[in-house]
């Protein structure tokens, strides 16, 4: 299990190690190492029993508080063991392909693997304040591999942007953590999940942390910088925005859901629902490839919120396996079709946004391997039967509905709004698929584009096929398999009618996309097109009030504080010259006149022997004289 | 026989004046004839003062050794100034400065 966890380290530091001529080197370590991860993984995954498996390692103490760096293997985390490590290992050998060419190789790959080695260190913790403390490394390399390409200022400010957005998040989780430890006064979660009694402020601080999650997951308020942080290379926001670093906020919560009191779980269930339906509306009208994943992410990972706050973690936790697969498949295949477009596009030196859906169609006869895996990936992101988006997503209505029957009528309005979310899935999709693999080709006519090389392909192909629903589970409608059978022992409550209806509903919106996108007529509606506007209201919020107050301050600076300091200056050049005139003239005066006082001695003194004869003679005499005539009177 | 006194007065208007021409006078060949005539006024009081003790020759004796070794310190101090003169073609004190600071 440590080695697991420490593989994807020494990949990094081997990484960093190696000089910029044996950079080949690591195309192949980083993807060994991590296939090496992935195996043991995997060894853990099906060695799982029942009591959750925990390394003890002391960490340091204060007085009499122990803090220890546990960690431990429970369902959850060993489902989200694979997956991190699965994942990783795909996106490393697809990044070999993609990357191949890029100078600096050799940051990419350590960032990756430090990643991987972070976001490991969330999934085995057995503290919150270790998992905070992996929680910013992940924050920390994904800020560097979005902004990898820093030579283009959309990157760098998309890294900063998600850099601050994810801080704004992460205070709140720190504040939750501080509540925790001052009034349960311990960060064990082995301890906190065990204590049946509620401690004061338990909601308060479940909500901050919650906020943490919310910076961390892109939920509403705070999802705007996801969509921008697509500046990164695509494997990086196959990796990290979109199948494991983001499903941290959501595996965090599953993870501590013990915690959450049912107001705090109603919020969460809120916000999730808000930010599935606004990003899902925004998806829909989106023209960059990467933005319609991206907001898609959002909007599933909402959904994965709503389903935690409606009490369904399991159910939550099955999506987040699935999805990490099928959205991973999704944005590498994109950037496979990226790829290769880009380079068909340098042999010709034509211009074009590659990435606008709106200069794509027909494809699929150019690219049929990746038209392939991105119709599969893409049905299980619509939910379609028999495949595995269908199947979890099915278990988040079905803990929906449950939900919803046991509360109060709003509840209904959040079951009714998922449904809605699912129906805008299917249309994006649809969108997607359609304008970019069908129809025509437009652009792209002329470019002879082919396959990406078998590096790149193979990853899709596994990752596509991952997306079937035999790997959750054996029965296509029932999602009560052998995967959530781990996460959820014993029967769960379901019924078929929900997968007839949820079926039903979902032929039923792939219908309504094929009469609305078939001619491949493109709908805008600004206020989706803008995400309603978020960042132009943080501009409005923050921005200008922060700008106007800096200015503020900028001139209360420059007219009384520097008008107080030029003064004190002033006063303080005049005291210098006085204390410089007293200084030549007394100090120095009276030093000198000692001087000049023992040097005329000196010379006085020294005139007498002037080293002439007769001049002592003289004054000898003389004296002798002086003395005679002293002695004598 | 002429009072003692005289003697004295002359002798000591010879030592005045044999001290103001080794004082004054700038050549080492009158500073040394400055001190023969010192020293011979030195030999007046001797021979002087013996007067004063009839029947013995003390004084003439002393005056005698004196004048002995006054021609050895003319001979050696002469014999200096030439050496002197030789090396640096001067026989001024004065000039002679290679010792001075």
């Amino acid at each position: 299990m440590l080695m697991v966890f420490l593989l994807p380290l020494v990949s990094c530091v081997i990484s960093f190690l190696l000089t910029d001529r044996y950079a080949w080197v690591i195309t192949l370590t980083a993807p060994l190492l991590q296939l090496i991860s992935m195996i043991g993984a995997l060894i853990v995954f099906f060695s799982l029993s029942a009591e959750p498996y925990t390394l003890a390692l002391p960490w340091f103490h204060i007085g009499e508080f122990i803090f220890s760096a546990n960690l431990q293997i429970n369902a959850v985390s060993a489902i989200m063991l694979v997956v991190v490590t699965v994942v990783s290992f795909l996106v490393h050998v697809y990044s070999t392909g993609y990357m191949a060419g890029d100078e600096n190789n050799r940051r990419y790959f350590a960032m990756l693997g430090f990643f991987t080695f972070s976001m490991l260190g969330i999934v085995l913790a057995d503290n919150l304040l270790l998992i905070f403390v992996f929680w910013e490394l992940v924050g920390f390399s994904s800020y560097m591999l979005i902004g990898h390409w820093n030579q283009k200022p959309a990157a760098v400010n998309a890294a900063r942007k998600a850099f601050i957005f994810n801080r704004i998040g992460d205070a709140g989780f720190l504040i939750g953590l501080m509540i925790i430890w001052a009034n349960a006064g311990t960060f064990e979660l082995r301890n906190l999940l065990l204590q049946t009694e509620v401690f004061s402020w338990q909601t308060s601080a479940t909500l901050c942390i919650f906020c943490g999650v919310i910076g961390k997951s892109a939920q509403f308020p705070l999802f705007t910088w996801l969509p921008d942080a697509m500046e990164g290379p695509t494997p990086v926001s196959a990796l990290i925005h979109a199948a494991t670093m983001v499903a941290a906020g959501v595996f965090l919560l599953s993870r501590i859901f013990a915690l959450y009191t049912p107001e705090a779980l109603d919020v969460v269930a809120l916000i999730g629902i808000i930010t599935a339906v606004l990003s899902a509306l925004s998806a829909l009208v989106q023209t960059d490839i990467k933005k319609i994943l991206a907001y898609s992410t959002i909007s599933q990972l909402g959904l994965m919120v709503t389903a935690i706050g409606a009490g369904a973690a399991d159910a939550a936790m099955l999506h987040l396996f699935t999805h990490a697969f099928f959205k991973a498949c999704l944005f590498l295949s994109a950037g496979a079709v990226i790829h290769v477009l880009h380079q068909a596009q340098q042999q010709t030196h034509t211009h074009f946004d590659v990435q606008d859906i709106r200069n794509l169609g027909g494809l699929r006869k150019k690219l049929p391997a990746t038209f392939f895996a991105f119709a599969l990936s893409g049905s299980a992101l619509a939910g379609i039967p028999f495949f595995s988006g269908f199947v979890s997503k099915d278990a988040i209505f079905t803990g929906l509905w449950n939900w919803a029957t046991m509360g109060t009528s709003w509840r209904w309005i959040v079951v009714v709004s998922a449904f809605l979310v699912s129906f805008i899935t299917v249309l994006y999709t649809f969108r997607l698929v359609w304008f970019m693999f069908m129809g025509e080709e437009k652009s792209t006519q002329a470019l002879d584009v082919t396959e990406a090389p078998l590096v790149m392909r193979l990853p899709i192909i596994i990752l596509a096929v991952a997306s079937l629903w035999f790997i959750i589970t054996i029965n296509p409608v029932d999602f009560n398999g052998w995967l959530f059978q781990i996460l959820h022992p014993g029967k769960y409550f379901h019924f078929n009618l929900m997968a007839a209806v949820s079926a039903s509903w979902v032929l039923l919106a792939l219908g309504t996309a094929h009469r609305m996108y078939r001619t491949g007529k493109n709908f805008n509606v600004k206020i989706f097109q803008r995400a309603f506007y978020l960042d132009f209201i943080y501009q409005l919020l923050f921005e200008k009030p922060v700008l106007a107050l800096a200015s503020f301050t900028d001139r209360i600076d420059r007219h009384w504080i520097d008008g107080v300091l030029h003064s004190g200056v002033y006063a303080q050049v005049t005291l210098a010259h006085i204390i410089g005139w007293f200084d030549k003239w007394i100090i120095d005066g009276s030093v000198n006149a000692v001087a000049a006082t023992s040097n005329g001695l000196g010379s006085f003194t020294r005139s007498f022997q002037g080293g002439k004869i007769q001049l002592y003679i003289f004054w000898s005499i003389f004296g002798l004289i002086i003395f005679l005539i002293w002695m004598l009177l | 026989m002429a009072p003692i006194d005289h003697f004295l007065y002359l002798s000591a208007f010879l030592f005045s004046a044999g001290i103001v021409v080794v004082i004054v006078k700038r050549n080492a060949i009158m500073v040394l004839l400055g001190i023969e005539l010192m020293l011979n006024a030195a030999n007046l009081n001797l021979v002087a003062f013996n007067i004063l003790q009839p029947g013995l020759f003390t004084g003439h004796m002393f005056a005698l050794f004196v004048i002995v070794v006054a021609v050895c310190e003319a001979a050696v101090g002469l014999a200096i100034v030439l050496r002197v003169y030789q090396h640096y073609q001067t026989s001024i004190p004065d000039e002679i400065q290679d010792l001075k600071e």
